[in-house]
């Protein structure tokens, strides 16, 4: 040992090693309990996803199918080319190495793409990672010959089959089959579609939207643990793809085909009827719905113009795109049937007339006189006959005639008696929710608008959210001017429901909106015995074994809560609207044998502004015993008898038999008959 | 009358009696430690297992035996034993005389490694080809450095003049400028430290400790400015700071980044032996040598990597005993430069295991496959129990 006692002895200067020496290996202890004992879930959680690897296999999305088992939508397989992107391309999105940028170029030579958007569709971040990314859908034979006899020359280059939508019955239902898409970026994000990948197809709108849970079925998925050098060591665990359900629907293909033409056919020949003012009938757009009176099914539901659900396969072409989408084009994608807000006119007159019953203010039989006119606050309403006292009228006689002054004078004695009430409760608005009208009706479609029914708090709440704007407008309006003094009564007392509002609303004008469907629906329940059912249009869902899943039931959505003796007169004078002489809809069903098959409706003619009043025509029949409710809306198609109901007319007569939609005539009636 | 020991029959053999007591009392091979060469032999058992598990699945993919890189091992290990026992059996004593040759024999090999006799593996020229055995004269460097500077040192007597210091860093730095050239920074790092705590424990003055430490400093910057330092280094050297990136797989921070989830996945009772799926999956690169680490702390989890950091610890124990119980400089600076190297080897590559420090191309002592270094290991083994042995 050497001089132990000096300052720089070994043992001193030994310890101070043996203290660094310790000082490492605390070090690497703490470092390793941090990493393995603190944070080794989550190294765990790495360790998993390096070593194991999901391929998905896609599912057959099931069929949507008619009443009758045909099918309007299945699946076709497609060839494809697909290809690998971790192969292909690196992180940046660029291709990897050069054999993979030949292979890219080869890959666009055979497709006939630029090399750029075999790029761009190969890193589209839409698609998952998890399983090659489709370039090109319904390749040829050559094309998938090409790549697989020299498939050294496409590494990372795969053909399948995919199963791609088909449409057996071409247009036919489109708005109500609606259409799938690829999933968007903010969908994988929605918690709603946690288990979905990039690239998976999911339906957009219509049935395919409804019933996307049933119809997509599951994806099989196939857990791989690979190496390092990804090659397949073992298969964890392997899932087989569960096709989807097949939807049956209630709609009665026949009558789906007879209403789609029927009704663009309707609208098409209703353009010849010049008015007279001397315009010609705009008829636009329109929309029909026909319902099973018992059940609430829906057995057809047409909406024109429509669109044709194939071109939205692989994608949507820019023409299509942009004819979609402008203005003259009248929005095809829309089901007006469902998602067209209508002010109902003279079809929501037994809506109201059942209100005024509940609010006392008449009896079944009891009468009103027919005036020509009736005046409110210095404003006068006429009724549409323009000018004639028609005597007193009861319930069934006013539905007949279609008679205003009759709903008017009810509805402004209804509103004072309400506005004598502290806190009124609004009889148009209570009984009009039981026809159906201003709520949803829960149909299993997606986009059904609610309507409206308006009253003094939607009034109020309208006028406060509108007030300062109509303020302002009436400040910047001439001194003196008529508008300067209508803006500024609305600034000031906008958010009063006055009896004009009132007097407006009882013959579904006004701020009154409704649906076809609703229109439908309301006539349903009153050929029902008051019993208003949920419209639907799936019937059951069936699994892939042929085996009933689920069966879709029909519903009460409630109940019109009015007299059987209120009823009956309803029903009689809807009865006498076709088939009394003088009833409104009389001459547009001139010929058609009521004697064997009895109709009972009501005419409507929609005010809208300066424009060409709306057609309406809604009717079940038999009228004894009805099986069936159509309602048909014309926009811009002038009086309700006769652009409306001789579509209604020629789909119960193809319904029953009488004429094939084939041979239809549209015979219209009287303009002025409302 | 001549009254002698020799004479008195009786007097002669108790004399010889106690000679032989005391004689075999301090007999060098009474004093072994046991503990010193178990924990050694336990620590390269771990390795053997290690190596196993490392490249179980790779090599039997391959349909090559499963224990060919352990067979190559043991044979190793059977040479290391043999060349243990003779650093152990020459005196260390001797071993002073013969310090010159010794590290002239090691320059000429770091010479011939460089020259077109050496091997190049993985962009390195480290290696020199031998009837079939890869020969790491680095490794054997690291053992004629340490031996030939402590020599230096202990002839200064515990006060180095500025002469012998300034000796001592040139027969350091040759060495080390070599293995540079390789380039194997992490070897050269080794020869620095070593002669270091040499300077340390030999009493060089503590002035000169820090003059050297700020001369060292600058050189280094020096020599990143100059660009001495090749460009695959540098990004070993940062590739651990962004560990986490997830996009720089297939880059240098890929083995760091596998390397930190094959540990941290082992969690605290590790996944078990042959279940380590990083491990056995070859996701960590060089997992049987340089990162075989990750196959302990995977499979063994946190107890099994303390139980190896432990049995390292053992043989510091036993090293730095030795240093203090050394009858002179020379057996205290031999012992505590082993100490030495034995902890900065295990401390840089654990630590590079775990993204504490820079990859660099450092085995584990005893444990990472590889015959030269484990040969080598077991001589400086030797070489503390001859100073253990020799202690009186």
């Amino acid at each position: 040992m050497v001089s132990p006692s000096s300052d720089a002895s070994p043992v001193l200067r030994l310890t101070f090693l043996a203290v660094l020496v310790i000082a490492l290996f605390l070090a690497l202890f703490a470092r390793l309990w941090f990493l393995q004992v603190l944070t080794g879930d989550r190294y765990v959680e790495l360790a998993d996803s390096n070593r194991l690897r999901t391929v998905v296999s896609e599912a057959p999305r099931g069929a949507i199918l008619a009443a009758d088992g045909e099918e309007l939508v299945r699946n076709r397989p497609a060839l494809a080319i697909s290809a690998d992107r971790q192969v292909l391309l690196d992180d940046a999105g660029d291709p990897r190495d050069e054999e993979a940028e030949r292979v890219i170029a080869r890959l666009g030579e055979l497709l006939d793409l630029d090399t750029d958007e075999v790029i761009n569709r190969l890193s589209s971040q839409r698609r998952s990672p998890f399983r090659p990314v489709p370039i090109e859908t319904d390749v040829s034979q050559e094309v998938v010959f090409t790549v697989r006899e020299q498939q050294e020359l496409f590494t990372g280059v795969e053909t399948e089959t995919l199963p791609v939508r088909e449409y057996p019955q071409q247009t036919l239902a489109s708005h109500l089959i609606g259409y799938v898409g690829e999933i968007s970026q903010e969908e994988l994000l929605n918690p709603d579609f946690t288990d979905y990948l990039g690239g998976d197809l999911v339906g957009r709108s219509g049935l395919e939207q409804s019933y996307e849970s049933q119809l997509r079925g599951t994806p099989g998925r196939r857990l791989l643990v690979v190496n390092a050098r990804e090659n397949v060591l073992d298969v964890q665990s392997d899932r087989a793809p569960i096709p989807g359900n097949d939807l049956v629907t209630t709609l009665d293909l026949d009558l789906q085909e007879a209403t789609e033409q029927l009704l663009e056919e309707g609208i098409v020949s209703s353009r010849d009827i010049q008015r007279d003012d001397g315009r010609f009938l705009p008829s636009v757009a329109g929309s029909a719905v026909a319902l099973d009176a018992r059940t609430g099914a829906v057995l057809s539901m047409a909406s024109y113009p429509d669109y044709d659900p194939r071109e939205f396969l692989g994608g949507l072409s820019q023409d299509y795109a942009d004819f979609l989408f402008e203005p003259e084009s009248y929005q095809p994608l829309v089901n007006r049937a469902i998602a067209g807000e209508y002010p109902p006119g003279s079809v929501f007159k037994t809506a109201s007339g059942a209100a005024m019953i509940e609010a006392g203010q008449i009896g079944p039989r009891g009468t009103r006189d027919c005036d020509a006119e009736f005046e409110v606050g210095g404003v006068t309403f006429r009724n549409w006959n323009r000018g004639v006292n028609e005597g007193p009228m009861d319930l069934a006689d006013a539905l007949k005639r279609s008679c205003d002054t009759y709903f008017y004078t009810l509805a402004y004695d209804t509103w004072q008696q309400e506005q004598a009430q502290d806190d009124p409760e609004e009889a148009l608005i209570e009984v009009g929710e039981r026809f159906g009208f201003g709520r949803s009706l829960d149909l299993d479609l997606p986009g059904e608008l609610d309507g409206r029914l308006p009253g003094r708090a939607w009034r109020q709440a309208y006028w406060e959210a509108n007030r300062e704007r109509w303020c302002e407008q009436a400040d910047a309006a001439p001194e003196g001017s008529v508008e300067r003094e209508l803006l500024s009564d609305n600034c000031q007392f906008g958010g009063a429901w006055r009896g004009g509002d009132a007097v407006n609303s009882s013959i579904g004008q006004g701020d009154v909106l409704s649906t076809p469907l609703q229109v439908a629906a309301s006539y349903q329940a009153v050929a029902n015995d008051g019993v208003l059912m949920r419209p639907h249009v799936g019937d059951r869902i069936v699994g892939p074994d042929g085996e009933v899943v689920e069966e879709i039931e029909p519903e009460a959505l409630g109940d019109l809560g009015i007299d059987d003796q209120v009823l009956a007169v309803m029903r009689e004078g809807l009865e006498d609207v076709l088939m009394d002489a003088s009833g409104t809809g009389e001459s547009a069903f001139d010929g058609f044998p009521l004697g064997e098959i009895p109709v009972a409706g009501k005419t409507g003619t929609a005010e809208a502004g300066p424009r060409v009043p709306y057609s309406w025509f809604v009717a079940y029949a038999p009228a004894d015993d009805p099986e069936i409710v159509v309602a048909v809306n014309v926009e811009q198609g002038g009086g309700g008898s006769q652009t409306a109901a001789p579509i209604v007319r020629n789909i119960l007569e193809h319904h029953f038999g009488i004429t094939a939609a084939e041979d239809a005539e549209f015979e219209a009636g009287d303009e002025i008959l409302d | 009358m001549e009254i002698g020991y020799g004479q008195d029959r009786e007097q002669r053999m108790l004399r010889d009696r106690v000679q032989a007591r005391w004689t075999s009392t301090y007999s060098p091979v009474r004093h072994l430690d046991p503990v010193l060469v178990l924990t050694a032999l336990a620590l390269t058992g771990i390795g053997l297992v290690a190596i196993y598990s490392a490249k179980l699945v790779a090599l039997s993919s391959q349909d090559l035996p499963t224990t060919f890189y352990v067979t190559r091992q043991l044979i190793a290990l059977a040479i290391g034993v043999i060349a243990m026992v003779l650093t152990a059996i020459v005196d260390y004593r001797q071993v002073r005389i013969y310090a010159p040759a010794l590290y002239g024999i090691g320059l000429i090999l770091l010479i011939l490694t460089l020259t077109p006799l050496g091997t190049e593996i993985n962009g390195s020229q480290r290696w020199i080809v031998i009837g079939g055995f890869q020969l790491q004269p680095s490794e054997l460097v690291k053992l004629s450095v340490l031996v030939t500077i402590a020599a230096l040192l202990h002839e200064s007597k515990g006060a180095p003049h500025i002469g012998h210091v300034g000796l001592s860093l040139l027969l350091t730095l040759v060495p080390t400028g070599l293995v540079f050239l390789q380039p194997d920074l992490g070897t050269s790092l080794v020869f620095i430290w070593g002669t270091a705590v040499l300077f340390l424990i030999g009493g060089v003055q503590a002035r000169y400790l820090v003059g050297l430490v700020v001369g060292g400093v600058g050189a280094v910057i020096v020599g990143w400015q100059q660009g001495l330092v090749a460009e695959y280094q540098l990004s070993r050297l940062t590739a651990f700071l962004d560990a986490a990136d997830a996009t720089a797989a297939q880059t240098a921070a890929f083995q760091t980044r596998q390397s930190l989830i094959a540990i941290g996945s082992g969690q605290f009772a590790g996944k078990g032996l042959f279940e380590g799926t990083q491990t056995s999956l070859s996701y960590v690169p060089e997992n049987h040598t340089d990162f075989i680490f990750t196959v302990i702390g995977e499979e063994f989890g946190f107890l099994g990597a303390s139980v190896v950091l432990g049995l390292y610890l053992v043989l510091v124990w036993r090293g730095l005993r030795i240093a203090i119980l050394s009858k002179d400089m020379f057996g205290t600076l031999v012992a505590s430069g082993i100490v030495a190297i034995l902890t900065l080897q295990v401390f840089v590559n654990v630590g590079m295991t775990i993204g504490l420090m820079p990859v660099t191309g450092l085995p584990l002592p005893f444990i990472s496959y590889g015959g030269t270094s484990l040969i080598v290991w077991f001589a400086m083994i030797g070489l503390l129990l001859n100073v253990h042995m020799r202690r009186f």
